[in-house]
């Protein structure tokens, strides 16, 4: 049975405009107009125990709200959720205690305190025996590294620093599910790897079933083999992350080098077409499956050829190309 | 229990952080105590009494009730108001302990320290009135005056966090606060005695939760009221409880909805 296992869900949002200035406020006290948003329309997946998900979209795309509805924090206005057979907006106990939520912008961890009282705070909330707090404890400290910050007042820890003590105080009571919102943002690119090179084996020796969703291509393309792309509340794509490409990515990237004293852009121009020239490297744009005799056509020319490297179009720009369609 | 106790535990660790802030607030408490007694003892001036009381009376009034007022009340609402308008609520609610038992150990381990500070420098005070302090112990009145303030913690516990609920509904809370604050004063006899006033305003308060806090156990150490009064004021107390923890409980469930957007 899947971990997960969302149907037809939707959500929608109530707000209000507006009108500019003072006098719209005062109008708004009186009569507001009422607007309902899709945040989220009809979408279904599953996901199986021990997956690793990326959740992809742009901003408002509907990611944060599926999450929450998937931790039972938001109810939805249709369709079912099921999380390790649980409804989640019955908040039952035992489903609470096998599931964390971690959002790059909202904190658990106690503010004015070390991190170390929060997790003893929620060793308690959890019901964490003590030997099984102390055993994880100082596996996560471990695997982070972050043993002489324990006892730092948080609020005077890094950003990297923070995130991975909550990361911490998400993972003490071991969950089998795990939901990332973002866990990486704002975070330098060291950091931003710490986080990335943790949740990669997190997942890969405890087998927990994890959601992540992130603006960074680098910890979707790093992370996770199968992608969901949400956009405009809709899921648009669901499946491996290499198949995108090949889905979407209808052209590959010859970069060719040239040696001696280079070409002119006429010479290449037509093998295809031209992404980016200099007289001694040049990308050239082709069709997939003519990539090969593109590249051979190009070694047998009387061009000084030098290298050619075959190259897939990157998923950053298959991604925006979804997007911007 | 244990979830309790760590939560207090790791509060009172918070409050020590902040030792200067929990001072610095102690210095305007004794000031206001001080300006009371100023002012009475200026309206005294060839008065014997008013209200009932002798100006020495008066002055123990102040002193007492303000020592009682010290234990009682909380800054609960804010906390509450904060987490739900930041949306920090949702990182409780995904946890498997209900909100309302975090916020109020949370709120007891956050304030413990800052009242007993407040009772340190309340008892300071009366130690520098004590030529004029009246003393009185009967064990009778003592018990009922204990009930009395560990019943009116509570009520103002829960009354605080009724009001930090408001926030589902309108985001900040603390002009509703402030003034629900002065009229909880005006009712405690916290700024004078009730009885002072039309015996209208009496009977009213002492159906009000608020005069339990201040007036009733101040009375009641000064033995101007009758044992029976305070017992029945114990009853009282405990109505009020269950009224505003069943209003709690429908206003949470009713705010919580919107905060998840249920029926829209």
């Amino acid at each position: 049975m899947a971990d997960i296992e969302v149907k037809n869900l939707s959500r929608t949002y109530e707000y209000y405009r507006k009108q500019q200035g003072l006098l719209g406020s005062l109008k708004s006290l009186f009569y507001r107009e009422k607007l309902f948003a899709e945040a989220v329309k009809n979408i279904s997946f599953s996901i199986e125990s021990g997956e690793l998900i990326g959740f992809l979209g742009p901003n408002g795309a509907g990611k944060t709200t599926t999450l929450k509805m998937l931790s039972g924090i938001l109810h939805p206005t249709g369709g079912q959720v099921k999380v390790l057979g649980h409804i989640p907006t019955e908040r039952e106990k035992k489903y609470q205690k096998q599931f964390a939520l971690v959002m790059g912008h909202k904190n658990q961890l106690i503010q004015d305190l070390p991190a170390i009282e929060t997790f003893i705070v929620n060793k308690e909330i959890y019901e964490i025996s003590d030997k099984e707090f102390e055993e994880n404890l100082n596996e996560l400290v471990e695997l982070f590294g972050i043993k002489d910050i324990l006892d730092i007042q948080v609020r005077k820890l890094s950003l990297g620093q923070r995130m991975k003590c909550e990361l911490v105080a998400a993972l003490l009571h071991k969950p089998k599910v795990l939901f990332l919102d973002e866990p990486t943002i704002g975070l330098d690119v060291v950091a931003q790897k710490n986080i990335r090179d943790f949740i990669k084996k997190y997942n890969r020796e405890k087998k927990t079933t994890i959601i992540l969703t992130s603006h960074y291509m680098e910890d979707i393309k790093e992370l996770c083999e199968r992608v969901i792309i949400i956009n405009l509340g809709k899921i648009i794509y669901d499946g491996k992350l290499d198949d995108l490409i090949k889905k979407y990515a209808t052209h590959k990237l010859l970069k060719v080098v040239f040696n001696g004293n280079g070409v002119q852009q006429e010479e290449v121009e037509r093998f295809g077409e031209i992404d980016e020239f200099n007289p001694y490297i040049c990308t050239i744009k082709t069709k997939r499956n003519e990539a090969k005799n593109t590249a051979i056509a190009l070694l047998s020319s009387n061009l000084p050829v030098d290298d050619i490297i075959i190259d897939e179009i990157d998923v950053d720009d298959v991604i925006r190309q979804i997007f911007n369609s | 229990m244990k979830k309790f106790i760590t939560i207090v535990k790791a509060f009172w660790q918070r409050a020590l952080t902040y030792r200067l802030t929990v001072l610095a607030y102690r210095i305007g408490e004794i000031g206001e105590t001080l300006v009371l007694i100023l002012m009475w003892s200026a309206i005294y001036d060839g008065q014997k009494v008013i209200g009932g009381l002798t100006l020495q009376e008066m002055i123990t009034y102040i002193l007492i009730g303000n020592f009682f007022n010290a234990i009682i009340r909380n800054f609960l609402s804010s906390v509450v108001a904060r987490d739900i308008k930041d949306g920090r609520l949702s990182m409780f609610l995904v946890k498997p302990m209900s909100y309302f038992n975090y916020i109020l150990s949370q709120e007891i381990g956050r304030i413990s320290l800052a009242t007993m500070m407040s009772v340190l420098s309340s008892a300071l005070v009366i130690v520098f009135f004590i030529d004029t302090f009246i003393w009185s112990f009967d064990i009778a009145y003592f018990l009922v005056i204990i009930a009395m303030v560990i019943l009116a913690f509570i009520t103002e516990l829960l009354l605080s966090y009724l009001i930090g609920l408001i926030a589902f509904w309108t985001d900040e809370v603390d002009g509703i606060y402030a003034t629900i604050d002065r009229i909880k004063k005006f009712f405690s006899g916290g700024y004078f005695p009730i009885n002072i006033l039309p015996l209208m305003f009496v009977q009213i308060s002492f159906a009000l939760p608020f005069s339990y806090s201040f007036f009733v156990p101040a009375q009641l150490y000064l033995k101007k009221l009758d044992l029976s009064v305070g017992l029945k004021g114990l009853l009282i107390q405990i109505v009020w409880i269950a009224i505003l923890y069943g209003i709690i409980k429908v206003v949470w469930n009713r705010g919580l909805k919107r905060y998840e957007g249920v029926g829209i």
